[in-house]
């Protein structure tokens, strides 16, 4: 394969060309309630060619892997050299020569769609016979991808990625109230890592019950102590997307905002993006530009520590590369993406967060999140009132919006219980979803934070 | 030809079987930050085959003619396993006739859409220097063909020609404004009407404003409303009526909302995004109306999810090579009302314009439910826009809010796919950090 993606690009008269072509396979299995809704298995196979030349990129994406090719990276040497010449460059890596394979114990693909489907069959039917639950979506994916990537620099990695999933959710109705609570797990692991989830499945079901009597928040205020589950999704939207410096890399006000060494939060606040994490949902060995995978600190002690790059983002900043360009597919150019996020452990318990607040709001999980750099929004699963630092009645609805440095620089407590997620869907930005990635987060505990509801 | 090929080898061996073959040929040009950045050429070929057999279905998918034969054994495995299938695939049918090709819209050439970047920048950079644009152009030529064992054979072209435009502006905060255009019907290029939409934006933005937490009129411009139709346009589907689970349940011909809403789900506008002469799986294309005055009408429906709940096909279904039709919305359309929004804002006194909005779909929107952070929305006072207003959310259920509307605009505005008026809305509730 070296060889032919080394013949599609040699010779083109730009300052770098690279090649990627990709085979994947994916299974899905989806049950909405008695019946199995969707039953499919696709195949896929493709291509990306990028060529930069005096500060430009020409992209080209395929389907059909032949000699062909070639003229599209030709079409794409000669589209780049009319464009006005720009400022910038690449980062350059040396000649080099990896395979990656991917390790699993069960491999999914050996594992046949019958299996998959009674797996997700047995999930959907203890959801079902839960009394007060009137539907149900439960999911499976697995998705495999075989990548052989190869540059302008000589430099070639064949790599394997795979991960695979399953969500379920539970509606529950009683007259118009109509309540749904769902959970997902996904992981870069073979098919054990979705076995034996029954209490998963049951606690889904008793949590939707349990919402058909809970109220809607009363919005306003609070102080929050947000779980693992949402505080990871905070540091992947809040700050995660912010840190990515496609944004901020040819605009000098964000430059100035994002500056390194700018404090936006707490001494003990440290984030931290980490695609070398074994087994994560985000994680990976080389990003779609052929760099190898590191951890990043985009946080130290409340001061921003680093970025997240490309090699051109980290050319145009004077930065070092840090393996952070990622496409969904072939049929994308790499932008700059976060991987594993997480905040760092600290030292208090829950019981210690809560013994401090009086009236607030214990904020459990996510329904998803986005942002518009410093704007954020992200809705909870459900949360408990906190008064006088206990636990008290389920409430629902509950939204967290704002502005993300005054957030980070609210939170005053941070949990010594990291947990780290990655559920079934992942992260999308510029028409590039899902990307499989993974948050966490310990306990955190926000004060004046705006909660939107009822 | 993928289809011709899988069909003729499936034929026989199933009960019915159905093929959707789809090849699009896009180019984009890239700005960012006020510069070029990046031509993009995307070929897309790919091919998904629907099986039913022994009344269940199989489905796979693949971009490789290569694997036809993996395609359909994989089709035909998966049928033991697949969804019921109580259904009848659509019989040979004329398709509707309705334009979604535009000969001048493929004359358009990469530099052309460059020029028509760097003018709009130029332009933009003169009047608002402290603005960084970004400009995406999207030019798609596609061709998407449905063939069926039932003798159902159709095939229609798509020319697209968008731009979407996102301006940022970083003063003691950060501000987005953005815009967008669907030449798909002329490529007839609007600067003077985009700037004017832009620069509008950005110097009503200059000044801040605060609002409290509290209840107020809102005018929620044609690029918010899709996230307050959301949860609607979830109820509708058929599939919500096979699963119980819409609140729509039992409204059928009722009151849901105001009487100055009318929603229709439109395949047949003319060379809008989600334009087509026929669905998914080949039924004629139709108008649906989803809400006369207010009065729910009815749900939408694909042939299998119409089959279950004792229906007929609207025409709704929703499909690429790789996945399984499902009904779904093509166009929605809302009717104008009579409102200009000059006088809309003179009559409030203390009120929101709301623009643009984030975190759509993450509240609990099968309920109706919707929380969302006004990402680009401004202050009304005594009638006037004072400022820009900032970490503020509007919450609410959408029924209750479609229920208190004030005023429709006269003027549809084409987002590509969703063709909208704005809507005054007379009481919603806002929460503000203020």
């Amino acid at each position: 394969m070296k060889q032919f993606l080394k013949q599609v690009i040699d010779g083109l008269a730009v300052d770098y060309a690279e090649i990627r072509v990709e085979e994947n396979e994916r299974v899905r299995v989806v049950y909405r309630g008695k019946e199995v809704d969707d039953v499919g298995k696709a195949y896929e196979s493709g291509g990306c060619i990028r060529v930069f030349y005096q500060g430009n990129w020409a992209v080209g994406t395929f389907n059909i892997v032949d000699e062909s090719i070639r003229n599209i990276a030709l079409e794409l040497a000669s589209q780049v050299q009319k464009l006005p010449r720009r400022e910038g460059g690449l980062i350059k890596l040396p000649a080099f020569h990896e395979t990656v394979k991917l390790v699993t114990r069960h491999d999914p693909r050996h594992i046949s769609i019958a299996e998959k489907e009674g797996l997700i069959r047995h999930y959907n039917q203890i959801l079902l016979n839960t009394r007060g639950i009137v539907s149900t979506l439960c999911g499976y994916q697995d998705s495999y991808r075989k990548v052989f990537w190869y540059s302008s620099e000589d430099r070639y990695i064949e790599q394997e990625f795979g991960w695979l999933g399953f969500s379920c959710r539970a509606i529950a109705r009683d007259g118009t109230n109509v309540q749904d609570y769902g959970e997902s797990v996904g992981k870069t692991l073979g098919f054990e890592a979705i076995t034996g989830r029954e209490e998963m499945v049951e606690r889904v079901a008793k949590i939707a019950l349990d919402l058909l009597r809970a109220e809607p928040v009363t919005a306003g205020r609070y102080t929050v102590i947000i779980d693992p589950l949402l505080a990871g999704v905070f540091a992947h939207e809040a700050f995660g997307h912010l840190s990515e410096s496609d944004h901020i890399a040819e605009n000098e006000r964000l430059r100035s905002l994002m500056r390194i060494g700018t404090r936006y939060g707490v001494d003990e606040l440290t984030i931290v993006d980490d695609p070398t994490l074994p087994l994560e949902k985000g994680s990976y060995r080389y990003d779609d530009e052929g760099v190898p995978a590191q951890r990043t600190e985009l946080i130290r002690n409340g001061l921003i520590a680093q970025h997240l790059h490309s090699r051109q983002s980290a050319y145009l900043m004077g930065e070092s590369v840090t393996g952070n360009a990622r496409a969904i597919s072939y049929r994308y150019a790499p932008i700059v993406r976060m991987s594993n996020t997480y905040i760092e452990p600290r030292n208090l318990t829950l019981g210690e967060m809560l013994e401090g607040v009086d009236d607030g709001l214990y904020v459990v999980g996510s329904r998803g999140g986005m942002t518009e750099l410093e704007s954020f929004t992200f809705s909870s699963l459900y949360a408990f009132k906190i008064e006088k630092g206990k636990r008290t009645k389920m409430v629902r609805d509950v939204t967290i919006s704002g502005n993300v440095f005054e957030t980070l620089r609210n939170i005053d407590g941070i949990g010594s219980d990291l947990v780290i997620y990655g559920g079934l869907g992942g992260c999308g930005k510029a028409d590039q979803a899902p990307l499989p990635v993974a948050t966490g987060a310990p306990h955190l505990r926000i004060r004046n934070v705006i909660i939107g509801g009822r | 030809m993928m289809r011709y090929d899988v069909i003729n080898l499936i034929q026989g061996r199933v009960d019915q079987a159905d093929v959707l073959e789809r090849e699009a040929d896009q180019t984009i040009v890239e700005f960012r930050q006020g510069k070029l950045y990046s031509y993009e050429t995307k070929l897309i070929r790919g091919c998904g085959v629907r099986v039913i057999k022994n009344g269940r279905s199989g489905f796979a998918s693949s971009t490789n003619p290569e694997r036809i034969d993996d395609l359909i054994n994989t089709a035909l495995e998966l049928a033991d396993l697949g969804p019921k299938a109580g259904f009848r695939l659509p019989p040979a049918e004329e398709p509707a006739v309705v334009p979604t090709f535009e000969n001048k819209v493929m004359l358009v050439t990469v530099e052309r859409m460059v020029e028509w970047g760097k003018d709009l920048i130029d332009a933009l950079s003169a009047r608002l220097p402290e603005l960084k644009v970004d400009i995406k152009i999207h030019r798609t030529y596609s061709e998407t063909s449905v063939v069926n064992t039932e003798g159902f054979d159709g095939h229609f072209a798509k020319a697209e020609l968008v731009m979407l435009v996102i301006g940022l502006l970083v003063d003691d905060g950060i501000f987005w404004v953005s815009d967008f255009v669907n030449m798909s019907s002329s490529p007839v290029w609007q600067m003077g009407q985009i700037l004017e939409r832009i620069e509008s934006l950005v110097r009503m933005g200059k000044r801040r404003a605060t609002v409290r937490t509290g209840t107020y009129p809102v005018v929620v411009m044609p690029t918010a409303l899709p996230e307050l139709l959301f949860p609607i346009a979830v109820a509708v589907n058929g599939k919500q009526l096979e699963k119980r689970t819409s609140p729509l349940i039992g409204k059928e011909n009722m009151s849901v909302l105001s009487d100055k809403i009318t929603l229709i789900d439109n395949r047949l506008h003319p060379y809008g995004l989600a334009s087509a002469p026929f669905d998914g799986e080949g039924v004629r294309a139709r108008k649906n109306v989803l809400f006369e005055r207010g009065f729910f009408k009815g749900f939408v429906f694909d042939t299998a999810t119409a089959a279950v709940c004792g229906r007929s096909s609207t025409g709704s279904a929703v499909r690429d090579y790789f996945s399984l039709p499902q009904p779904g919305l093509s166009n929605l359309e809302m009717l104008p009302g009579d409102a200009e929004l000059g006088a809309t804002l003179k009559g409030i006194s203390e009120g929101l314009l709301v623009y643009d909005v984030i975190g759509g779909g993450q509240s609990n929107y099968l309920a109706g439910e919707v929380s969302l952070n006004v990402s680009c929305g401004y202050k009304i006072e005594n009638g006037v826009v004072t400022g820009r207003v900032k970490d503020v959310g509007i919450a609410g259920n959408v029924y209750e809010m479609f229920q208190r509307v004030a005023a429709v605009g006269s003027m549809v505005r084409d987002l590509g796919s969703n063709f909208l008026p704005f809507v005054l809305f007379s009481g919603l509730k806002v929460a503000s950090r203020a």
